[in-house]
């Protein structure tokens, strides 16, 4: 059987930050494969370099040195504009502290990445309310994120996340700020879109989440200290 | 995609409401000033453009020095207009006009006073553009006793404009026929007349002298010809006609003339020039100058920027606020581009909403600046053509500009970072937020200590010892309609109780009867031992009515029959011929005519008259000298009593018995010396008026930035205030920062603002200095005005509750 090409190939990466006294070497030579419909794990202390790895991946970062192909194209030295321009496209983003405009509805929260990406307007509307209804906040389209749970709020950043329906979504610590049932909400979410083949790759402190995925990746000063797969 | 941005734009505005209504109101007062300020200067340049032939048209000046005496005149030589179109092909026409001072116009039964009455050549109608809506425009002044007036005035005595051919009674019933009714001369025109008499009424005005200048004259060149050449024909001109003459009545050519250091020069000003650069000897009206129309712009510009400044400084305050959103906004795909587009779409649409409010507050206040400014200017369909597409333009410029710097700055961060939390938060944070402060607090300052230097200054006018006395004398003006009785009125008036004093001469240091004359120190009339003052007819109650002091000799008397040769100098005058102890010393005067040494008056000196002010106070008291004649232009009353009604209708009463049919005219003194400052008191108001909006902008602005200052520091107040801070050492803290910055602008300011109202006042002959108290004063000013406005929001911050504020969290 001929191997796939992996989705996210990335080798001996490298990032370092600088301040006045020290230098903090946040990714040591890290090596990684993912292929594509695989749903990952990172997991590891604190600091030990998750949110930068999951920045770089994002291509909201870029790295000092080493290699990052993704879909067979090597990314590590685009320009800010092209890696938006890839982004846009491919990627969606979860975080842990939901990250929702003030200023816009949860129905315009949900439709801005269709109008960056030039979604027609008739189309937009249609697309956002199949996401909302598939999250179960239809009824909550026309609120604003402060009148929202947390839960709710954590639903409708996963739902702006994947109305452009990406290939692969970036998850950092999606359930950080959730109770343990809002949490599990967020999980079975996220398994449902694996299951529809999105790739998902999630920074987590919790091995009881961790469990949801097909393999995790343990972390430790910037680089791999071990591989489970789950079973 | 636009219809996004204008959403989130709009949504943002509403949920930061104060901050919006700070942004909003300071643009729109600044726009709204600014819009007043340019229909002011709009209205002051366009003076005289009414006329379609206007870069054709210029006035002749005339440039006069004799010996150490240099005088400008508006007006030229009664032969001069025919004499310029008869003799050079590319003069197409040249008209005279003639100011011809206050008539008696009869309506029905009563008379009326009109002081707009001017002589006029035929050719008037062909050079300016006075539309004629009755009567021939070619022929209407060509016969004696015509004239042609407005249609204003024809629906005032006639009731209709359809009144050529009708008669108009003026100055003693004398007829004269109406040939023409003319569009009302446009106000922004050098020159405003209700009536156009034919000049051929005027016997004078077929004069031949070519040694006097009475006449404002104009010439339309033809087209394609530089005024130039024109001018580098006058001396040949002058050489021909008035050397001609020189010689013949002073036994002096030309030459001879010139080489005393004397000349006689003509040039040409261009009729669009006249409203703000000439303020010469013989004006037909007050002109403005340049200089305000300099110092208004200036004001708008730096209203606009404190304004703009106001709100980049409140937008990038407000920028951690909004880090955030950008950061998402990235991460969702959004590009640089598209952020900057972003935000300059919301500062354009804030922009927008203030100049619409400041157009409408323009509407509102525009009465009221007409009233400070004595303008009448308005926004009609006309004026609107331009400003709908200039305040666009406006809101587009200054929306991009003031939107530019939040625009670059926000879109630049980093979704990596602004996401964590990151960002440098704070008012520290940025040196160009603290730069615009001070930039704008300077200007401040610049203002309040120009306003409290220009208010002294007009103040010191106004109260200076003017070597007379102006309060408490009443002016009866125009004695001369009474003819023969003149004397008997001013006769009668003394003996009214109440009446101190009474003089009778149209020669007063408020009025605008001016007299030049020479004199010379010996009877050969050496040209270089002359002067050239003010010559003066006066009664013996001249000096102790006025309240003058006589430094030396004495007044007139009845007593001494000799005193009809006598003169009376003012100091100037005296320091000028040298004659300080010059009692009984002799002048000469040319009787005109022929040049012979019994054509010479002479007139021995009788008093010196304490230096007093006629001029404005711009310039220094130039010589007068003082001769006892008859003059009945005016009659001045020195009065002291309670019950001024009485005594004006007792004096009412006697001019009704001597003169039942003309109506008595009368002003004040004081009430005149005011009127001749009125240009200067409006612009200082006009200066306050702007210094104020400046500094209300300013403060807007300040007192928005420390309102955020504030809100990012919630959180440390609330800590602190949990730690047991005071409220005092909280407020203190927020408004260091502030202070320390008024602080700066101060030094920035004072020295500048020292130096540039210095130069200001140096065109005035009689100035105050400017005390260290006025500097001191406007720093103490600022200040408060800053302590004021930033304690406001410190102390609301400090006193807030810390649970609520860390709660927030
Ligand atoms: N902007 C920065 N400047 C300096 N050091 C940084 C910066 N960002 C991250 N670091 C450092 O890089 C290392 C990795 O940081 P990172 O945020 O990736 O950790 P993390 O694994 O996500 O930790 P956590 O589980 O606490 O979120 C840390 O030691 C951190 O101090
Ligand atoms: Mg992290």
């Amino acid at each position: 059987m001929m191997q796939e090409a992996p989705m996210i190939k990335i080798t001996n990466l490298e990032k370092f930050y600088r301040t006045e006294e020290v230098e903090t070497i946040a990714l040591n030579k890290l090596s990684i494969e993912i292929a594509t419909g695989e749903f990952v794990a990172i997991m590891g202390p604190s600091g030990c370099g998750k949110s930068t790895l999951l920045n770089i991946l994002g291509m909201l970062d870029d790295p000092d040195a080493g290699s990052y192909i993704f879909n067979d194209i090597e990314v590590a030295h685009f320009t800010e504009r092209k890696r938006a321009d890839l982004r846009k496209h491919n990627i969606g983003f979860v975080f842990q502290s939901f990250n929702l405009i003030d200023e816009l509805t949860v129905f315009e929260n949900v439709e801005l990445p269709l109008i960056y990406t030039g979604v027609a307007s008739a189309d937009r509307v249609k697309r956002v309310e199949e996401v909302l209804d598939k999250m179960q906040i239809m009824h909550r389209r026309n609120h604003y994120p402060q009148q929202l749970s947390g839960g709710q709020q954590q639903r409708v950043a996963i739902a702006r996340a994947v109305v452009n329906k990406p290939k692969l979504i970036l998850a950092d610590e999606p359930t950080g700020n959730l109770d343990s049932s809002n949490g599990n909400d967020v999980m079975e979410l996220l398994t449902d879109l694996n299951e529809q083949g999105t790739t998902i790759i999630m920074v987590t402190h919790s091995e009881h989440d961790a469990r949801y995925s097909h393999r995790i990746i343990r972390l430790l000063d910037g680089q791999s200290v071990m591989e489970n797969i789950m079973v | 995609m636009i219809k996004n941005y204008i959403k989130t734009a709009f949504r943002g505005l509403q949920k930061n409401k104060g901050f919006t209504a700070i942004n909003i109101l300071g643009l729109a007062l600044g726009l709204a000033t600014c819009l007043l300020i340019i229909l002011y200067v709009i209205d002051e340049l366009s003076y005289d453009r009414y006329n379609t032939q206007a870069s054709r048209i210029f006035r002749v000046n005339e440039d006069l020095k004799l010996g150490d005496n240099s005088v400008q005149y508006a007006v030229c030589m009664p032969p001069l207009a025919k004499t310029l179109k008869a003799e050079y092909p590319y003069v197409e026409n040249a008209v005279r006009l003639k100011n011809a001072g206050s008539w008696h116009v009869k309506k029905g039964n009563s008379t009326i006073l009109e002081n707009r009455l001017a002589y006029a050549d035929p050719s008037l109608f062909a050079i300016f553009t006075l539309p004629m809506i009755n009567g021939s425009p070619s022929s209407a002044l060509t016969e004696p006793n015509s004239v042609v007036i407005t249609e204003t005035t024809a629906k005032k005595y006639f009731n209709s404009i359809n009144v050529v051919g009708q008669t108009l009674l003026l100055n003693d019933n004398t007829p004269f026929k109406v040939t023409g009714v003319i569009r009302d001369v446009p106000k922004q025109s050098h020159f405003n007349f209700d009536f156009f008499i034919s000049m051929s009424t005027w016997p004078d005005s077929r004069s031949n002298e070519w040694l006097r200048s009475d006449y404002n004259t104009y010439v339309l060149l033809k087209d394609r010809t530089d005024a130039k050449k024109l001018e580098a024909s006058f001396p040949a001109l002058l050489k021909k006609f008035s050397g001609a003459q020189m010689q013949a009545q002073v036994n002096m050519s030309i030459e001879a003339f010139e080489k005393s250091g004397s000349f006689f020069k003509m040039n040409l000003i261009p009729l669009t020039d006249i409203h703000l650069k000439s303020n010469l000897s013989g004006e037909l009206s007050p002109n403005s100058t340049t200089q305000y129309i300099y110092i208004f712009s200036a004001i708008a510009i730096f209203i606009l920027l404190i304004a703009c400044v106001n709100f980049m400084n409140l937008s990038t305050a407000r920028s951690s606020n909004r880090a955030r959103e950008v950061g998402v906004r990235k991460v969702l795909g959004s590009d640089r581009k598209q952020l900057i587009a972003q935000f300059l779409t919301e500062s354009v649409l804030v922009t927008f909403v203030a100049t619409l409010l400041a157009f409408v507050a323009a509407l509102f206040l525009l009465p009221v600046f007409n009233q400070l400014s004595g303008k009448e200017l308005l926004i009609n369909g006309q004026s609107l053509v331009w400003i709908v597409p200039s305040l666009l333009l406006i809101s587009l410029i200054v929306g991009g500009i003031a939107g530019s710097y939040p625009a670059f700055y926000l879109s630049a961060f980093q979704p990596v970072e602004v996401l964590k939390g990151k960002l440098a938060t704070g008012f520290k944070g940025s040196g160009l937020r603290s730069f615009l402060v001070v930039f704008q607090f300077s200007i401040s300052i610049f203002l309040i200590i120009g306003t409290l230097v220009i208010y002294n200054q007009l103040n010191y006018i106004q109260t200076k010892n003017l070597g007379y006395n102006r309060n408490q004398v009443l002016i009866v003006q125009n004695v001369f309609e009474l003819n023969r009785q003149a004397k008997t009125f001013k006769q009668e008036v003394k003996e009214i109780p109440g009446v101190i004093n009474a003089t009778m001469t149209g020669f007063l240091p408020t009025s605008n009867w001016k007299n030049t004359s020479i004199y010379y120190k010996d009877a050969t009339l050496d040209q270089k031992k002359s002067l050239f003052p003010q010559s003066w007819e006066i009664d013996e109650d001249y000096i102790k009515t006025l309240d003058m002091k006589m430094v030396l000799g004495r007044s007139f008397s009845k007593d001494m029959p000799t005193d009809s040769n006598g003169i009376i100098l003012n100091e100037s005058a005296a320091k000028f011929l040298g004659l300080n102890d010059g009692i009984n010393k002799t002048l000469y005067r040319s009787q005109g005519g022929k040049h012979s040494l019994d054509n010479v008056k002479q007139y021995h000196i009788v008093g010196i008259v304490k230096d007093f002010n006629f001029n404005s106070l711009r310039e220094s008291v130039s010589p007068v000298v003082m001769t006892l004649a008859e003059n009945t232009g005016a009659l001045s009353i020195r009065v002291d009593t309670k019950n001024l009604p009485a005594l004006l209708s007792q004096i009412k009463d006697r001019w009704k018995e001597l003169s039942p049919n003309v109506q008595v005219n009368y002003s004040f003194m004081d009430q005149e010396f005011d009127a001749s400052y009125r240009m200067e008191r409006r612009t200082g108001q006009i200066f306050i008026v702007f210094t104020s909006l400046a500094i209300i902008i300013a403060c807007l602005g300040l007192f928005g930035l420390a309102a955020y200052a504030a809100e990012q520091r919630t959180k440390e107040i609330g800590i602190r205030k949990v730690l047991g801070a005071s409220v005092s050492a909280i407020a203190g803290m927020l408004s260091k920062d502030f202070i320390k910055l008024v602080f700066i602008s101060i030094v920035i300011a004072s020295p500048i603002a020292w130096y540039l109202m210095n130069k200001w006042l140096q065109e005035f002959a009689y100035r105050i200095n400017i005390q260290w108290w006025v500097l001191v004063l406007a720093g103490v000013a600022a200040l408060l005005i800053a302590v004021v406005t930033v304690s406001f929001q410190s102390i609301k911050a400090a006193i807030a509750n810390p649970v609520e504020s860390l709660k927030n969290e």
